[in-house]
């Protein structure tokens, strides 16, 4: 059964006097343990899409369902509900609590929906040792770099064990060795923890470690990709970056063609 | 809960400034409520208590209903003591004499009540009776012998005793009318009850021995009355009264003890009535600093509260977050707040010993105003931190993910102007028509004020973009091209800017008022105090003077002209046929005219003619005040209560003088002499020759006349020195607040323009990214808020004006005190320059962080 599932989804908003239409009837699913990246240009409408799945804004047309729940249909509270309980979010810009320490920021979303702690603490453990910082629990974000501070961001959207994790360009703010460290432990809550994903990105290198890249461009999904997981790393970042090539190819024929 | 205790604590940890800023506002108005809360409460009993002691437990005093200061005679001492409902009825002779070898005090003690020249108070009691109603505290040695009524014993209090070296069995000397006199000295008493009296230079000697040495015999100065239980309630004590009132007849006056407080407590009213209000201002500038300083919190975590949102946290927990970190700073900052009111309690009481010329008690902290304070306290602080609370709740998960935030305007700011409107037309119409009585003058000068400010600053988003257009010539001439983009930039937060420029207005609205009402009381004040003290030096002493002393002073070579004046109590009955007390102040006509002159109020007045009718007799200058108060002019007919009964006195004049609050009439000394039987001066008036100096001429005086007769003498111009003193002391606490609210402008201003420059960061990376220097973003930032200052200061300003002039017309209609309204230009002028560079200093902050942005950082966007 999909742990996510986008009909037909519409965004307008308006932009001075003018109407922009963010997404024009997408429909996007995404299966339980399935690891998704969504790619395209600027303005093409994929993190309205993540925004949309995710809770954050309401469309303008379509449905979404997120673990079993219709989100048109309730109100902003009990969306919120769901949202803290199913929904793990990873920034671009960390978005940690400054005056929180690497464990208390973790644990954040436990003491939002007023859960005791100390039952938790086995599975915090765990997820500092997932992410690589046992030990330093105790420091605050300023104490840490930046990708310290984003392996912290992730820690936090897993600490719910939420049914869908969703990323907005997590390593867009880390350099290559450092988001190459976040993606690998995206793909290591896949594999060993069963996480769904979904991560919006413009990096091929990062879209690569996906199951499934979608494409967007104007608002509409214009092609998808099924990575083979038994392929070389190296193979799907080349499958990626000649798909992006032929799309854009594809949009300089229809520029010219206006 | 837990949650809340969390990010309460680290984020109130976080940030210091805001933290301090924030409790600064909640502080302010906390303390400045409680401090004049108890600075009146005991100022208030410290009067009452004052002439509650002197007749102790006393019920009520019978006094001579005639100014008779040799008091009246003994004989109804057993009338009253027999009359049903009457336990005990107490005699003494009050006098007032002087220590031997205690030589006069240099300096005349001043307050607001008039001068005094020091001495020692006398009370002639009956030893075993009085302290039925008055409670003496033996410290040393014993009271006075209970069987030996005309022995040669004194008791003093203790301090006064060691002020002069003093000890049991010693021999004290006073000056008594039958010559020096020793008395031994018996026993101390605290200086507590009635050992306060005449600040405790008082001391208790045998009846009998007081009216011997002081030529009263068969006399007594007063009897206290203690009354059956049964009568001790308030309804039956007041038919008592009536009832021996009316036994006794028009000769005597049946009083109540606390009545002679009357006086200054109605003084005390009308100067803590503008303290009140102050407070209340205070307290309004201080919850704006709260808005404002949440607001700010709230547009620099934005993101953060955004991202809360995302992980699940409602709006509701949102904006109950910043409530409950508001409850923790008003709990933190009213506990700061009662620590500091009571310490600028201190400060204040010692201000209001100066204007009653009084030693205050020790400062009670009334529960009750501790109590309020910090109610007032913890729901100002709610109440200033709801909006920055629930614009929280509304903020979205998707600010998040955003660098630019947004604001948006409300209707309130849209459509504010239609309710701004309505409310300034409504004040306006009340101001010109004031359709009520003048009792209520004060209350609805207050209504009307709250109503002007908060119309004018609903007006202000309206208007700003006329603001913008006029004033963008001087923007343009001060900074430049760049100034029009930062005066144009004060139409984007438009809430924000009206509340900051609301809270400049009313900062410079009251300096206006400290200004123009201390610049008016001053002025009035100078000129009636010319005449008051008039000539060159002032004479006064302990005791009374008499013609020989008058004489002496005359016959000094380089005196030119003395006049006497004597001031004493005298009831009238008003226009309100109610009977009254009110002072008569004596003068001489003939040797007045050459020292001073009267200021006289009337239109067309002849002076000259005044004089000479009340030189003839029969007539009176009544004050403007009484004039003002009942409608009285000149050829009106006024009744004093002589020592015949009631006597019409025509008025011949009407002159400014604030003596006794103004309640004052002034008559001829022959008319004095003849109806009120009062012979003795309180002070002379000396006019020297010109060309002498007036500090050798002094000190000639002071070597002749000084020691044998008791003089104090002083230069006027040291006189009106102290009364300048006096006044400004009274002023500066009003001085003190102006300045804290100009001060939370100020706040206000950094907070906002920081607050907009946060919000305009990825805008001002750009504008740096397309070539604008850092000095130029500056010199934006301090045009932004040039505007700010500008129309705060102008609107301020206006509404300074207007409220100086509610208030001056609120005081004549109160307390009948026409001053004549002052506020020289240059005050005008400078009103606007102080919000200006107010402005700009505010904006230095925000201006130096507006150009430290990083442009790289700042434009970098999804």
């Amino acid at each position: 059964m999909p742990v996510l599932e986008a009909r037909k989804l519409v965004k307008q908003y308006l932009l001075g006097k003018h109407q922009v239409n963010a997404l024009s009837g997408v429909d996007f699913i995404v299966e339980a343990g399935e690891f998704v990246a969504i790619m395209g240009p600027s303005g093409s409408g994929k993190s309205t899409l993540l925004h949309l799945i995710g809770g954050l804004d309401k469309p303008s047309g379509g449905e979404v369902t997120l673990a079993g729940h219709q989100l048109s249909i309730l109100k902003d509270k009990q969306v919120t509900q769901i949202r803290r309980r199913n929904v793990g979010f990873v920034f671009q810009f960390f978005n940690l609590l400054p005056t929180l320490t690497a464990g208390e920021n973790i644990t954040l979303p436990l003491l939002i929906d007023g859960k005791n702690l100390r039952k938790y603490q086995e599975r915090l453990d765990a997820l500092l040792e997932l992410i690589g910082l046992t030990g330093r629990s105790r420091h605050k974000p300023d104490q840490l770099s930046g990708g310290e501070q984003q392996r912290v961001a992730l820690a936090r959207a897993l600490i719910t064990e939420p049914a869908i994790l969703l990323a907005d360009e997590p390593t867009g703010n880390l350099d290559s060795k450092t988001g190459t460290t976040i993606m690998e432990l995206l793909r290591r809550s896949c594999d060993e923890l069963g996480q769904s994903i979904v991560v919006v990105t413009h990096d091929a290198r990062a879209a690569s470690y996906a199951d499934r890249v979608v494409f967007l461009r104007d608002g509409a999904i214009v092609s998808e990709l099924y990575m083979d997981k038994s392929a070389a790393q190296g193979d799907s970042l080349r499958r990626i970056i000649d798909e992006l090539e032929k799309l854009e190819s594809l949009g300089a024929e229809a520029v010219q063609s206006i | 809960m837990k949650l809340e205790r969390l990010l309460t604590l680290r984020s109130l940890r976080s940030r210091p400034l805001r933290l301090l800023l924030s409790l600064f506002g909640i502080v302010l108005g906390v303390a400045a409520i409680l401090s004049i809360s108890i600075t009146n409460q005991t100022a208030m009993e410290s009067v009452n208590r004052v002439f509650k002691d002197t007749s102790g437990k006393a019920n009520l005093i019978v006094t001579s209903s005639e100014i008779d200061s040799r008091g009246f005679s003994e004989k109804i001492l057993n009338r009253v003591a027999s009359y049903s409902g009457v336990d005990a009825a107490v005699p003494s002779v009050q006098i007032q004499t002087i220590l031997v070898g205690d030589a006069a005090p240099s300096q005349v003690g001043m307050s607001f009540f008039g001068m005094e020249a020091g001495g020692l108070s006398l009370y002639g009691i009956d030893p075993q009776q009085d302290p039925l109603v008055r409670s003496y505290t033996i410290t040393s040695g014993s009271f006075l012998s209970p069987d030996q009524d005309d022995s040669a014993e004194i008791v003093l209090v203790d301090s006064y005793a060691d002020e002069h070296d003093l000890k049991v069995g010693d021999a004290v000397e006073i000056d008594t009318e039958a010559g020096l006199e020793q008395l031994r000295l018996v026993g101390l008493i605290a200086k507590e009850g009635p050992g306060q009296i005449n600040n405790g230079a008082f001391g208790v000697i045998p009846l009998a021995t007081a009216q011997k040495l002081f030529y009263r015999e068969g006399k007594v100065s007063q009897i206290d009355v203690l009354a059956v239980p049964e009568f001790s309630g308030t309804e039956a004590l007041d038919s008592l009264r009536t009832s021996l009132q009316s036994y006794l007849g028009k000769d005597y006056s049946v009083l109540y003890p606390a009545s002679q407080g009357q006086r200054m407590t109605q003084m005390l009213g009308s100067y803590q009535i503008g303290l009140n209000f102050l407070s209340g201002m205070a307290l309004f500038v201080g919850a704006f600093l709260i808005y404002n300083t949440f607001s700010m919190t709230v547009v620099e975590r934005t993101r953060e509260f955004g991202m809360l949102r995302t992980i699940g946290m409602s709006r509701n927990q949102v904006t109950r977050q910043v409530l409950i970190e508001a409850v923790v700073l008003g709990i933190v900052g009213t506990a700061l707040g009662i620590g500091l009111g009571v310490l600028m309690a201190r400060g204040l009481t010692g201000v209001m010993e100066l204007i009653l010329g009084l030693a205050l008690t020790d400062i009670a902290v009334p529960i009750h105003a501790v109590i309020t304070s910090a109610v007032v306290g913890l729901a100002v602080t709610l109440i200033a931190a709801i909006i920055p609370a629930w614009q929280a709740g509304k903020i979205s998960p998707l600010e998040a993910l955003r660098i630019r935030a947004s604001s948006n305007e409300g209707c309130l700011i849209r459509f504010g102007w239609i309710i701004g409107s309505i409310l300034l037309l409504v004040s306006t119409f009340i101001l010109i028509m004031n359709p009520f009585p003048y009792d209520v003058q004060f209350r609805v000068g207050s209504m009307v004020v709250v109503m002007l400010f908060l119309g004018g600053t609903l007006l202000i988003p309206a208007t700003v973009s006329i603001w913008v257009r006029m004033i963008h010539p001087i923007m343009r001439l001060v900074y430049g091209n760049i100034g029009r983009l930062g005066s144009s930039n004060i139409q984007r937060s438009r809430l924000r800017t009206t509340l900051t420029v609301s809270a400049l207005m009313v900062g410079v609205a009251m300096i206006i008022v400290v200004w123009a009402m201390t610049d008016s009381f001053k002025g009035d004040l100078d000129q009636w105090l010319k005449g008051y003290i008039g000539g060159d030096l002032y004479v006064t002493s302990s005791r009374p003077m008499g013609r020989d002393v008058w004489k002496k002073l005359e016959s000094v070579l380089g005196v030119e002209a003395v006049t006497p004046v004597r001031y004493f109590e005298v009831d009238w009955i008003n226009p309100s046929s109610q009977e009254e007390r009110i002072s008569f102040m004596a003068f001489d006509p003939a040797s007045y005219s050459q020292v001073t002159s009267f200021i006289f109020s009337q239109a067309d007045p002849d002076a000259n003619g005044s004089l000479r009718a009340v030189a003839a007799g029969g007539k009176v200058l009544i004050s403007s005040v009484i004039a003002e108060k009942y409608g009285l002019g000149v050829g009106d007919s006024i009744n004093l209560i002589t020592r015949v009964g009631q006597r019409p006195f025509e008025v011949a004049g009407v002159v400014v003088d604030y003596f006794n609050q103004g309640l004052v009439i002034s008559g001829s000394w022959a008319d004095m002499e003849r109806h009120f039987r009062q012979h003795d001066a309180n002070a002379f008036l000396v006019k020297i020759t010109p060309g002498l100096e007036r500090a050798a001429m002094r000190e000639c005086i002071d070597q002749l006349y000084g020691k044998r007769e008791h003089l104090t003498i002083e230069t006027n111009q040291d006189i009106m020195g102290k009364v300048s003193t006096l006044m400004e002391q009274a002023f500066r606490m009003f001085d003190v607040l102006a300045l804290i609210a100009m001060l939370v402008g100020f706040f206000g201003i950094v907070n906002t323009l920081t607050m907009n420059v946060i919000e305009r960061t990825q805008e001002i990376g750009m504008l740096r990214g397309v070539g604008m220097t850092r000095g130029q973003v500056v010199r934006m930032i301090l045009a932004e808020a040039a505007l700010i200052g500008i129309i705060g200061g102008v609107l301020g300003l206006v509404f300074g004006v207007i409220l100086s002039r509610i208030f001056l017309l609120a005081m004549t209609a109160m307390s009948g005190y026409k001053l004549t309204y002052l506020l020289p230009l240059q005050r005008i002028f400078l009103a606007v320059l102080l919000a200006f560079l107010v402005s700009q200093v505010a904006a230095s902050l925000p201006a130096a962080r507006a150009a430290r942005i990083r442009i790289l950082e700042a434009i970098q966007y999804e």
